[in-house]
């Protein structure tokens, strides 16, 4: 089997295995480059230890649709994430079955142990350095200029294949967002953040400078495990026999124990506010799966360049006048 | 508790541990894509660490940044912040001006609650009330909304300062509603009101109750010790009166009680200008629109009246849109109240009464005209120039209004009717009334604070009923007579206790479980004090108060026939008769007169007069006292409490 390794072959093999899967992004992240970046124990090697390659699939997120339905259905249905696993699942498998190294399925989870939100391992952090997303305003979320906002999932294996590099552009902040941010000193994404966790700054050459994310604000807001416990503790805590009451049976509690009892699904999505205002997620080319069911790609990705080029000359000009 | 983690070091340690976790995040340009591994290296306290790494900067061990992050974590969140997921999406963007905390907008005060705490239904009551329609969602002010914006240019008020449309009085109720705001005023809090039917009465009221505060009202005749009683007791937060009444100096007296009382907060005075320490009720009108974040709702408290205290302190009465708003509705069609109707009152809009007929009014849509006070020829010269079509009043009103050849003298045939209520009603008196206008309709009306308007003659029932009766129960309303001895059910035509059960009867009385006690048999009947008679037909005729029983060796009797002999001898103007307390009986009568003239009468005179109208002994007054002047409610009845403290 060594004598006719091809690692291009392979990752190509990879490639066209996750995209048959419905994966719209693939790239491999530079091992040392992660151990680098990554915390102490949360670089790959803390995981598999003979980790030479990381695969990194993205997945488009939800429907057209689904960012035109109100957030709380979008906190519901506008994540694909589990078909990201789905898919970095089988390629491990296929990794392991076809070329026989051994490799896993990057668990999406939190550590708990080593801190808020630190996650197992950063799939933000592998697809980024694996060149399949590029590090927003809005919280870090990683954006595609031809996909939009994806879903990642990763896998480690012990087969060595040649990384690719970070992306050469980041397409945030989107041109209308310089101009907006020029008028108002705001981002869409920023001012349309429900709990105003987004600040921050874009520099002369309309790049990021400066961007301030307050995560626990925007996880108080969605994401539920973190208020189980606040739940129990406010009941406990409470005099008043309404309030306590309502600790537990208030609507907006009462989902936690919907979802706790159905054993299904997450808790609750991000609202994603800062993406449904994003012109990247939501004008991306390919973000719109009809486009990408019709076999429109290399046309819609020919129009979109051209309308940058236009785009970019028209802001020179000006900034020239 | 545990890894020698103190509430100091969590103090002490927590806001950092907080900003140097991944809860807080900076990113300065894009140095991961570029591998700018120098600047990753630079940023990573502000890109967020783990509790490893903050652990190493600040000296704590690992496990112990935990405890401190987790305890700091709690601190921050806040449970509820979800609840905003529910106002984005679908076509709506977030707008911060726009949403505000449920639990934060809806929240009232803890004194506000004691009204609400009094709200206590039968709930199987209350379940037939919404099912049968007589409780639905209406409030006041949504009636006020509805005639601005199907009838903006109808006339609401005809006032002695000229006319005001629907859409003008909702003005000027929204601009007082934010001055009121503004003083800090909100749900359920209890403003008192010491006015006569002004305007300003009524703009105020709206006003009040446009935010959700409950408008308590106090009698204009009432000084110092009862208004005392009354704001002391209903913990107002605010007070609107007159800077001064006659030589009554309101203003000053209302800021003495700012001082003793801890609960009233407001002094607001009418007109442009305040003494020192009170408001000016015209500089709380301010443009625009309120932006009121917890509207009332037909549920809610929005009045308290207090009961006028004939026998026992005023007991204070809270009632609900529910209550007052829907026995007004029900009752505009068996008034066939409409649009086009003239209202007018001659009772003072601080009682039951007065309001009632404002509001009956106000569901029809039709025209409130305001007497500011009683006084035979205004009433009657407003009627005649305001062509008013249902007046509603008291026998004494009627009274004094023939007395004086007003009714002759003026013009009075624009009113289609005219119902009567307050007190007794001498037949002859409304037959008079009738007499002297053509084709006019009359009806008695009998309520009383705790219970609305309960029963009722309809404007096109039989002409007698009105003379004899106050008409059958109103909608939603049962009236029944029982026995005093043992509570059952006595037939029609017998004399017994009134009681009265219905969506307009009060949920019980204000921060005084004695009374509560007392005041409801267990299916909910109120027991009204009242002896009455209902007839085959349901029609109600008032005999006298359960509550005044004089019981003389236990042989019991109410003084009632006994006080209107007395007042047919030449001598004597008013009489009533009280228990005194007897070592032998138990209780005797004792009457209290005041005299027609100079000229004294004696307890044998009076004796003599009963003798031979043939009463009974036992139902002669003992002992004689002759007084000025009558303590008599601002209704006009005695107060006989006020009387047993003499003896
Ligand atoms: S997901 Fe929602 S809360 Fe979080 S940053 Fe985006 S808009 Fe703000
Ligand atoms: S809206 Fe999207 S593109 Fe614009 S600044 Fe925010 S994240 Fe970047």
């Amino acid at each position: 089997m060594a004598e006719e390794f091809n690692p291009e072959e392979v990752k190509k093999a990879c490639e066209s295995y996750v995209k048959k899967k419905g994966a719209l992004a693939f790239g491999l992240a530079n091992v040392e480059t992660l151990e680098r970046i990554a915390p102490p124990g949360c670089g790959p090697l803390s995981m598999l230890p003979k980790t030479k390659s990381v695969l990194c699939v993205g997945v488009g997120g939800g429907t057209r649709g689904s960012w035109a339905a109100d957030a709380k259905t979008l906190a519901y249905i506008g994540d694909t994430e589990t078909m990201a696993y789905r898919i970095a699942y089988g390629l491990a498998f296929y990794i392991e079955a076809k070329f026989g190294y051994r490799s896993i399925f990057v668990p999406p989870d939190m550590n708990p142990e080593k801190g808020a939100r630190v996650p197992m391992q950063s799939l933000k952090l592998h697809a980024e350095v694996a060149g399949i997303g590029a590090r927003s305003m809005a919280g870090d979320i990683l954006l595609h200029p031809e996909f939009g906002m994806m879903y990642y999932a990763s896998v480690f294996t012990e087969m060595e294949l040649p990384p690719d590099e970070p992306m050469a552009d980041n397409p945030c902040p989107h041109p209308s967002c310089v101009t907006l941010y020029e008028q108002s000193g705001q981002t869409p994404c920023m001012r349309f953040c429900p709990v105003e966790c987004l600040s921050g700054s874009i520099g002369e050459d309309g790049k990021v400078e400066e961007m301030n994310f307050d995560a626990h604000a925007c996880a108080e807001m969605s994401q539920q495990y973190e208020a189980i416990p606040s739940v129990l503790l406010d009941t406990l805590d409470a005099k008043d026999p309404i309030e306590r009451g309502m600790a537990l049976h208030g609507p907006e509690n009462q989902v936690i124990w919907y979802k706790l009892s159905i054993g299904a699904g997450e808790l609750l999505s991000l609202c994603y506010e800062c993406m449904r205002v994003c012109p990247i997620t939501q004008t991306a080319p390919m973000a719109n799966p009809v486009a990408r069911g019709a076999g429109m790609r290399q046309k819609v990705v020919e129009a979109e360049a051209a309308a940058r080029v236009e785009h970019e000359a028209e802001q020179n000009g000006v900034k020239g006048g | 508790m545990a890894y020698g983690v103190t509430q100091q070091m969590i103090d002490t340690y927590g806001e950092t541990v907080f900003k140097l976790s991944l809860n807080k995040q900076t990113r300065r340009g894009d140095a991961v894509r570029l591998l700018d591994f120098e600047a990753i290296e630079a940023a990573r306290a502000e890109t967020g660490l783990t509790d490893e790494e903050i652990a190493e900067r600040i000296g704590l061990l690992p496990e112990q940044v935990s405890v401190v992050r987790v305890f700091t974590e709690r601190k921050h969140h806040k449970i509820d912040q979800h609840r905003r997921i529910f106002h984005l999406g679908g076509g709506k963007r977030w707008k911060k001006e726009e949403y505000s905390n449920p639990v934060e907008r809806l929240h009232i005060r803890k004194e506000a609650m004691m009204i609400r705490e009094a709200l206590n239904f039968n709930p199987e009551l209350a379940q037939r009330y919404i099912e049968k329609g007589y409780w639905i969602n209406e409030t006041l002010n949504g009636y006020l909304l509805e005639h601005a914006i199907n009838t903006p240019d109808a006339t609401a008020i005809i006032h002695p300062g000229g006319d005001l449309t629907y859409k003008e009085f909702k003005t000027q109720v929204d601009q007082l509603t934010i001055g009121l705001m503004e003083l800090g005023l909100g749900k359920s809090d209890i403003v008192a009101v010491q006015l006569p039917n002004i305007l300003d009465f009524i703009v105020s009221y709206f006003a009040i109750t446009a935010f959700g505060g409950v408008m308590q009202t106090i009698h204009m005749p009432y000084r110092d010790a009862d208004i005392e009683f009354l704001l002391g007791h209903s913990k107002a937060r605010a007070v609107i009166c007159l800077p001064a009444f006659k030589e009554f100096p309101t203003a000053d007296v209302m800021l003495g009680m700012k001082e003793k009382l801890g609960s009233l907060e407001h002094v607001i005075t009418i007109g442009n200008n305040a003494s020192e320490g009170a408001v000016a009720l015209e500089s709380l009108k301010i443009e625009g629109e309120p932006n009121i974040g917890n509207p009332p709702v037909g549920s809610d408290p929005f009045l308290l009246l207090y009961t006028s205290g004939t026998t026992s302190n005023p007991k204070g009465v809270p009632l609900t849109y529910q209550n007052m708003i829907g026995n007004a509705r029900l009752s505009v069609p068996e008034f066939h109240m409409t649009a086009s109707d003239r209202n007018i009152s001659a009772a003072p809009f601080s009682h039951l009464y007065g309001l009632y007929n404002f509001h009956v009014a106000l569901c029809a849509g039709a025209t409130n005209i305001l007497l500011p006070a009683f006084s035979p020829p205004d009433l009657a010269r407003t009627i005649e120039e305001t062509k008013a079509t249902t007046v509603f009043l008291g026998p004494p009103h009627a009274a004094s209004m023939i007395n004086a050849g007003l009714m002759e003298a003026h013009d009075f045939s624009s009113v289609r009717f005219s119902m009567f209520s307050g007190s007794a009603c001498p037949p002859q008196l409304l037959e008079t009334y009738r007499s002297n206008i053509p084709g006019t309709k009359i009806g008695q009306l009998w309520g009383m604070t705790e219970t609305a308007g309960a029963t009722y003659c309809r404007d096109d029932g039989a002409e007698d009923i009105p003379l004899r009766s106050a008409g059958p129960a109103a909608p939603g309303n049962e009236v029944r007579i029982v026995s005093g001895e043992d509570g059952a059910p006595l037939p029609a035509g017998t004399e017994g206790d009134l009681q009265v059960r219905g969506s307009s009867v009060f949920p019980g009385y204000l921060d005084n479980p004695e009374a509560n006690a007392d005041a409801f048999t267990e299916d909910g009947w109120f027991k009204s004090g009242d002896l009455a008679i209902i007839d085959d037909d349901g029609n109600l005729t008032l005999t006298g108060r359960t509550k005044d029983v004089i019981s003389r060796g236990g042989v019991k009797f109410n003084p009632a026939d006994i006080e209107d002999l007395i007042i047919q001898h030449p001598k004597v103007e008013q009489a009533a008769m009280v228990p005194m307390p007897d070592p032998v009986l138990g209780e005797k009568a004792c009457c209290f007169v005041t005299l027609l003239g100079e000229e004294k009468v004696t307890l044998d005179e009076l004796c003599s007069l009963l003798d031979d109208k043939k009463i009974s002994k036992n139902k002669w007054p003992e002992r004689l006292e002759i007084i000025d002047e009558m303590p008599l409610t601002p209704t006009r009845k005695v107060i006989k409490r006020r009387l047993i403290e003499k003896l």
